[in-house]
């Protein structure tokens, strides 16, 4: 599905002393299969941004469309399994006696049959590496596998963009890496992620395109080379690493991938 | 266990020593540290690493108190904090991740004074000290800001002001950047890399970049310790990197993509070792 803002604001506390403009008509479009990275400081809004995209948050200006048809038309609990949302620390939600009841909820309360919920736990427990816990309490388990277990609840029921708010924060980095390897993973297979992060070095390797908010509202959008060499004084290490060669060494180009600016870099010093 | 010269034994002259620190939560089997065993010197500072559930919170809980070993010892400045827990937390502070959870007060002077009331230090002490911690971490002008209308990075400086005022010896930082963004990220640290030659640190992080500068680095995994080494040594051995879930940070890992030493950490020092190679590449051609 291909999920589009038009020009959305939202405002909290309206109408009281406390109000805040937290988003000031943002506008973008999530591709179809696409990764999509936010990134921005503290307060620019991207968690605000990211609640409007299943209409947690219903716009206070502006739209939200899916495939083009006003999102708030479609049944709410549609859109919620179309457009799976991953909130922070989502391990704080999990609540079942074990980590396969926990997965098997929000399939269950689609009214799938147990059968496919079977099926689909024990995928998206695969996908994230941990369906030998299944059997465990999820209490019992530790951050990094709290974590994949909650984003396997999500992906139990088989959303089209999978929006993923801060999904790396606290963990190893070895965890780290595997969730990027998810991200790809989920790519290949045709689901769209949105990637909020505060870490500006992994959204530059997964990411196809990327969005930087400012105060609640866009200030770049792209490809991670567009966004990110705007600003390589807070832009990705690999970035940081090749625009300060730019000056002298106009061909090394605008790496941001880990591997292209590798490359990027070899040419360069005759390696 | 690898130990790269940690020094001898000297009683009681250790900011912090662990000895043999052993814990399980009740009802779970396993075993969250086993026979955990480091000092830190005075003004040192150290890194701890390791992968998820490998047992990092737990260590800072036994060094503050809010744990008690089932068998081992803390010794914090001399005193132990499952028996002299207020004499502990005068020597130790703790910063944690997440700033919203520690600032209790209407606004931030009153906030970094809080444990000095708790310590029922005079009024007059009392406002140069936390004059004094205000300073330290850059926030002068920030006195009558109410905490909540500050960016995370200002939070997490409030925060540590707030432990400086008590002027502890040791202070232990339990990812103290994971909250943070960008610019948080690096106005924290840099408030820190300030009080090195100040204080003890011992700082948790599963940002191993963090860390390039440190004296010396613990692996912590599956409760044990399997390494106090230094950054060098760390960075430059991929089994220890690969057995505790790390990963080289990006620059050192672009170094040694193109044949560098681990030594370099900062882009800009990447970045001139590139050009000097690239300029004598073309020389001698």
């Amino acid at each position: 599905m291909r999920l589009e803002l038009r020009d959305v604001r939202h405002v909290y506390a309206a109408g009281t002393p406390f109000e805040v403009e937290a988003l000031r008509g943002v506008s973008l479009t999530v591709e179809p299969g696409e990764v999509f990275g936010i990134v921005g400081g503290t307060g620019s809004g991207k968690s605000t941004l990211v609640r409007h995209m299943n209409l947690l948050l219903v716009p206070a200006g502006g739209e939200v469309l899916v495939d083009g048809v006003d999102a708030t038309t479609l049944k709410k609990s549609e859109l919620r399994r179309r457009v799976g949302l991953v909130f922070q620390f989502p391990e704080a939600a999990l609540f079942a006696p074990t980590v396969e009841e926990d997965v098997a909820f929000a399939p269950r309360r689609l009214g799938l049959d147990e059968e496919e919920v079977g099926r689909r736990v024990r995928e998206s427990l695969g996908l994230l590496g941990v369906g030998d816990l299944a059997g465990r309490s999820p209490f019992a388990l530790s951050g990094g596998e709290k974590r994949r277990v909650a984003i396997a609840g999500v992906l139990a029921m088989g959303p089209e963009v999978l929006v993923l708010d801060e999904p790396t924060a606290g963990l190893d980095p070895a965890t780290r890496g595997e969730l990027l390897d998810l991200i790809r993973h989920l790519r290949e297979a045709g689901v769209a992620v949105v990637l909020v992060s505060h870490d500006l070095d992994e959204v530059a390797e997964v990411a196809d395109r990327v969005c930087a908010l400012h105060a609640g509202r866009v200030c770049a959008i792209g490809t991670p080379a567009e966004v990110f060499y705007r600003d390589p004084g807070l832009a990705p290490v690999t970035v940081r690493v090749a625009s300060l060669l730019q000056e002298s060494r106009p061909e090394i180009g605008e790496p941001v991938r880990f591997g292209e600016t590798v490359a990027a870099l070899r040419a360069l010093s005759g390696v | 266990m690898q130990n790269l010269g940690t020094g001898t034994r000297h009683g009681g002259s250790f900011a912090v020593s662990c000895e043999g620190l052993t814990f399980s939560y009740p009802g779970f089997e396993t075993t969250a540290l086993s026979g955990i065993t480091f000092e830190l010197r005075p003004g040192e500072y150290v890194g701890v690493v390791g992968p998820n559930g490998g047992g990092k919170s737990t260590l800072v809980r036994l060094l503050n108190g809010l744990l008690r070993p089932d068998s081992g010892r803390v010794l914090v400045s001399g005193h132990d904090p499952a028996t002299e827990p207020f004499e502990v937390r005068k020597q130790l502070g703790v910063l944690f991740q997440n700033p919203e959870n520690g600032l209790v007060a209407p606004f931030v002077e009153d906030d970094v004074a809080f444990g000095l009331e708790n310590l029922g230090v005079p009024r007059g002490e009392m406002r140069e000290r936390v004059a004094q911690a205000i300073r330290a971490v850059g926030l002068e002008g920030y006195e009558r800001r109410e905490p909540h209308t500050l960016s995370g990075g200002e939070k997490q400086r409030v925060a540590l002001a707030g432990l400086l005022a008590v002027e502890p010896e040791v202070l232990v930082l339990d990812e103290p950047t994971s909250m943070l963004d960008a610019a948080g990220r690096r106005e924290v640290l840099e408030h820190l890399e300030e009080l090195r030659s100040r204080k003890t640190v011992l700082h948790v992080t599963h940002h191993l970049e963090e860390l390039l500068n440190a004296d010396r680095i613990l692996v912590l995994n599956r409760g044990e310790l399997v390494a106090d080494v230094s950054p060098e040594r760390l960075l430059s051995d991929p089994d220890i990197l690969r057995e505790n879930r790390l990963i080289l940070p990006v620059v050192p890992r672009l170094a040694r993509a193109l044949g560098f030493g681990a030594n370099l950490k900062r882009p800009e020092e990447l970045a001139d070792a590139i050009l000097t190679r690239a300029e004598s590449g073309t020389r001698s051609r």
